[in-house]
């Protein structure tokens, strides 16, 4: 019999069952999807902006404390998590690291924007906007989502210095319908990356940086980056791309890794979708299938279905709102002219991204009452009310630090 | 101020503009069209894509169904390409059984317009999806008609003809003659790219502003009361038909559902509003087009919503009071020196986009009898550029692409744009914003609403900039505006030069993603709430493109959604007076 059965193998997922794991209970996990992290910049973005505020967060670190009561950051130490994190990126060899004081780095985006986040993957760390060193933007003539001449005007506007160039797609690949997946898998074979970095030495000036779109290999990525900086003798740095997201995805597979050394079983295409409950314990919960729904059976259940986007939020035209699984109470607005406001791009946000299901000091959802629905069950990441993650940049920063404190609950209970 | 000289001065770019200024110039005329955004910016952009047979208003206005079907077989050939010839079914729902099917039946058969009664059986072979508790079914030959496309041929049949089309022009005053301010001699124009004012001088100015004629006549103190009807239209994200399907009962809210591109659209509403440009949906209008909707196809209110938009009819009715509904679709010229002895100006409003191009010809007709000239029309057999690619079909885009192996090469996944048919859209027809591009190639318009190409559309567009100075001139006699559609001859096409400057990249990707924002917002629920979910993880958290710089610039469409925007327009200050 298991003792816990975290719902949705995104990142919170991820380091729920992780953190439970490692506490010595046996964990799996059952999910639909993958989570956000294919999608996503590949960093762990701690807090960037408050909602309505133009001044961006300097410090997450000092900001916590100034957050709504009610804030996912505010039940838990999410310092501690982001730190355990880190050790545990260092441990599967895809270190993460952020800026030296206490404050978000700054990287450019794919837009050429400056993003404010607290932890990035090694490969993505000399595109700190704080470093002088002029920039050599290099695209692939002929990849589809990466545009560096867009990327270099948007930085030097920002009064960074930066300049864009172009290499051939040949260089990396003879397949011309090519994602960044693809390129990537390309940029694992030694040969090429030989090849693109002989392009690039041909092109880059003495003293200048290297940003290539976040293509540079994933089961040999440190392999490629290694050889391109040595060879070129630039310092290198990633930019992330349109999804599918390289960097998320080589943080997904580390991750992966890392719960299958300790036991913890990844079933996705897992749609699970109903439950038994006995009084106030849940026995299993059903996962559909083509025939009889899958029973799966534990002590404890955590769920981790993410938001609106993960699926773990489900909604029809009449302005009914549910949570998928267990069907718990959540704080959206029952009517649909409440959900949104006028323009895309409002500094406040749209309310109903705010909505979720609302949880007590151990991470249990609670009814209208603050009482817990079920005895055994947990929430963690993009499903909780109270914050809106992609809004204020703390996606992966809220995952990790709920994930972390849900799991340790769940364990310890 | 810059002057031009012309014959014909035409205002609004919309069908009908647009097919005046195609008459006239076929006529001989020298003609000159000014539109204040881009063309079909107006209600022809907004409409809901159904070539009428005329079954619609058989019973209720014979005289309009005439038309239509007339002019139905005329465009057929003049625009073949434009229109899919999807037919048309009148479906009797256990609701309509009553005397209605059989007056409509008589009628459709007395003015002429082919209509057949098929079995319930047959009607659903063909559509399964269709209510299988219908009573009765009519086939009709109605179709679906691409109105950017055939206002594109049809502009650029123009000026082959020697019309010049200046869009992103709008008329500030019409002119009146220095000492007589009972004869209008043209318009004050601004040239909103550069934000400067031209002024137009003609012999007889033609306002043919649809829903805004009203805002324009007033200019010259004349008074013309359109009745503004809006309506609301919703797109589910597949083809659930290939039919036109038409409740056949008197014409009313959510009867008529249209399957156009990758779409099926249900519509529409009809509601009086004040205000022509700014136009807001309604819960209730999204609510009542859905419960219409599962009338004619059980479930449809299930699918996912792509988007939701609204027009204004434009329609026209001396001395009416009543709901626009029941105003007449009939359109009208209105020669204002005898009607209210303002000489050089005519008004034609009203009508529809199937009699678009009748409404042209009576139009220059009248033209002709007050300049003096007596030409004939030729526009019922003239095709307009484009017209060898016979009717359009579903499938042309997705078999260029694999036949050619473009896959590589598309912008944007959903409507199969490539990325030579933006550039080339791009340079060769006049382009402001990403919403041009998407009324010339259907950018955007898919299920993700702009989500992936909004990004790459802005960067393609930027290194076009940077790469400007080295492209060439295309001859505008060798290039259709209907290759636009086509993946493999864009291939194939030389890029032609860049005929206005964008803003900025920020800019344009701000634009264009409030503008898909403001057709999302009422249809927002379920998968599409998802899909707008990621739109923002990529928007925001991935770009911070709402931190971008270049915050404070604005574009022609920013009006939309800030007041900030260029506001010196005929319409803010006339509301403003
Ligand atoms: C909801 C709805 C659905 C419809 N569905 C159908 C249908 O399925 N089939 C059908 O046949 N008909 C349909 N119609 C009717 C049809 O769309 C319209 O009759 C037709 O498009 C009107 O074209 P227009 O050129 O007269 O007006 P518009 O297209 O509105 O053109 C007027 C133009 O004038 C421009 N303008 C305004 N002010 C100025 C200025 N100051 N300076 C310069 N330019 C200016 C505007 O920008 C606009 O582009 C529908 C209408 C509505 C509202």
């Amino acid at each position: 019999m298991l003792d816990l059965i975290v719902i949705g193998a995104g990142l919170s997922g991820m380091l729920a069952a992780h953190t439970a794991a490692r506490a010595g209970a046996r964990v799996a996990i059952v999910s639909k999807g993958l989570g956000a992290l294919h999608w996503s910049a590949g960093t762990i973005d701690a807090l960037g902006y408050f909602p309505d505020e133009k001044t961006p967060v300097s410090s997450p670190l000092a900001a916590l404390p100034m957050l709504a009561p009610n804030h996912p950051y505010t039940l838990c130490d999410a310092p501690a998590a982001w730190r355990e994190f880190a050790a545990l990126t260092h441990a599967c060899g895809l270190p993460y690291a952020g800026a030296n004081a206490d404050a978000n780095l700054w990287l450019p985006s794919p837009a050429g924007a400056a993003r404010p986040t607290w932890l990035a993957p090694r490969a993505q760390l000399a595109g700190d906007l704080a470093r002088a060193e002029p920039m050599l933007i290099v695209g692939v003539r002929g990849m589809r989502d990466f545009f560096p001449e867009l990327i270099a005007e948007n930085l030097r506007k920002q009064n960074h210095a930066a300049r864009a160039a172009f290499v051939p797609l040949e260089v990396i690949t003879a397949r011309h319908d090519s994602n960044s997946v693809q390129l990537a898998h390309a940029l694992d074979d030694p040969a090429r990356q030989l090849k693109l970095a002989r392009e690039l030495k041909k092109i880059v000036q003495r003293g200048e940086r290297i940003g290539l779109p976040a293509i540079l290999g994933l089961d040999n990525h440190p392999n490629a980056f290694q050889t391109l900086e040595a060879e070129t003798g630039a310092a290198i740095f990633e930019i992330p791309t349109l999804p599918p997201s390289v960097p998320g995805i080589r943080l997904n597979d580390a991750l992966r890794r890392e719960l299958h050394r300790l036991g913890v079983r990844v079933d996705v295409n897992m749609d699970v979708r109903g439950f038994h409950a006995d009084g106030a314990r849940i026995a299993f919960v059903e996962s559909e299938t083509s025939g009889q729904p899958l029973k799966h059976r534990a002590e404890k259940f955590l769920l981790a279905t993410g938001g609106i986007l993960g699926g773990g939020i489900q909604s029809d035209p009449t302005g009914k709102t549910w949570e998928a699984v267990f069907d718990l109470p959540l704080t959206i607005a029952p009517n649909r002219g409440d959900w949104f406001r006028a323009r895309f791009f409002d500094p406040a946000g749209h309310p109903i991204f705010r909505g979720g299901v609302a949880v007590n000091r151990v991470f249990q959802p609670v009814n209208a009452h603050g009482a817990p629905v079920y005895a055994n069950l947990w929430a963690a990441g993009g499903v909780l009310a109270h914050a809106d993650p992609i809004l204020e940049r703390s996606l992966e920063g809220v995952a990790i630090a709920t994930g972390v404190a849900a799991g340790k609950f769940a364990s310890q209970a | 101020m810059p002057k031009i000289e012309t014959d014909l001065l035409v205002i609004g770019g919309g069908a009908t503009g647009v097919g005046v200024a195609w008459d006239a110039a076929l006529r001989g005329f020298r003609t000159v069209l000014v539109e204040k955004r881009d063309l079909t910016h107006g209600t022809t952009g907004r409409y809901h894509g159904l070539l009428h047979s005329g079954g619609r208003y058989v019973v209720k206005d014979p005289h309009s169904a005439e038309e239509c079907i007339r002019e139905n077989r005329i465009l057929r050939k003049t625009h073949a390409h434009c229109i899919e010839d999807t037919g048309g079914f009148f479906v009797v729902t256990p609701e309509d059984v009553n005397a209605y099917p059989d007056q409509f039946q008589a009628a459709c058969k007395n003015l002429g317009i082919p209509c057949e009664e098929i079995s319930l059986r047959a009607a659903l072979q063909r559509e399964p999806l269709m209510n299988p508790r219908a009573a009765r079914v009519f086939v009709v030959p109605d179709g679906a008609a691409d109105s950017f496309q055939a206002t594109h041929s049809t502009a650029q049949a123009a000026q082959i003809a020697g019309a010049q089309i200046l869009n992103y022009h709008e008329v500030v005053a019409l002119i009146p003659a220095e000492g007589d301010p009972a004869r209008v001699v043209g318009a004050r124009v601004r040239d909103v790219a550069r934000g400067e004012d031209v002024e137009i001088r003609a012999a007889l100015t033609i306002n043919a502003a649809g829903a805004w004629a009203g805002v324009i006549a007033r200019t010259a103190g004349v008074t013309v009361n359109v009745i503004p009807g809006k309506g609301t239209m919703l797109a589910a994200n597949h083809r659930l038909i290939n039919t036109v399907l038409n409740r056949c009962k008197m014409p009313d809210d959510g009867d008529i559902i249209v399957p156009i591109h990758t779409v099926t659209v249900i519509g529409t509403t009809d509601e009086k509003v004040q205000d022509p440009e700014h136009l807001t949906i309604e819960p209730w209008e999204v609510e009542l087009l859905l419960r219409e909707g599962d009338k004619l196809i059980p479930g449809i209110s299930q699918a996912r919503f792509v988007r939701a938009w609204a027009g204004v009819r434009p329609l026209y009715q001396e001395h009416y009071a009543g709901a626009s509904r029941d105003a007449t679709r009939d359109f009208v010229v209105l020669d204002h020196a005898a009607r209210d002895g303002v000489a050089g100006l005519l008004t034609i409003i009203g009508g529809k986009w199937t009699t678009f191009r009748l409404m042209a010809e009576k139009t220059v007709d009248k033209a002709c009898e007050q300049l003096g000239a007596r030409k004939p029309c030729s526009t019922a057999e003239t095709p307009v550029p484009g017209v060898e690619h016979g009717h359009y079909w579903l499938g042309h885009r997705l078999r260029e692409v694999e036949q050619n192996h473009l896959q590589s090469e598309l912008v944007c996944e959903c409507e199969l744009v490539t990325r030579a048919m933006l550039e080339n859209a791009a340079r060769n027809n006049p382009t402001l914003t990403l919403d041009d591009l998407r009324r010339d190639v259907r950018l955007g318009m898919g299920p993700c609403q702009g989500g992936f190409c909004t990004y790459r559309a802005a960067g393609i567009l930027h290194e076009l900039q940077v790469q400007n100075s080295q492209s060439k001139i295309q001859d505008p006699n060798t290039w259709h505006v209907a290759d636009l559609q086509s993946p493999a001859r864009n291939a194939k096409l030389e890029i032609g030069n860049w005929k206005l400057g964008v803003g900025t990249p920020n800019l344009l990707l701000r634009d264009f993603l409030q503008e898909r924002w403001k057709g999302l917002l009422p249809i927002l629920w379920g998968r599409q709430l998802k899909q707008e979910r990621l739109d923002e993880l990529i928007y925001l958290a991935l770009m911070n493109a709402d931190h971008l710089p270049d915050e404070d610039a604005v574009s022609p469409m920013s009006d939309f959604y800030s007041r900030r925007g260029i506001s010196t327009t005929a319409d803010t200050e006339a509301r403003d007076a």
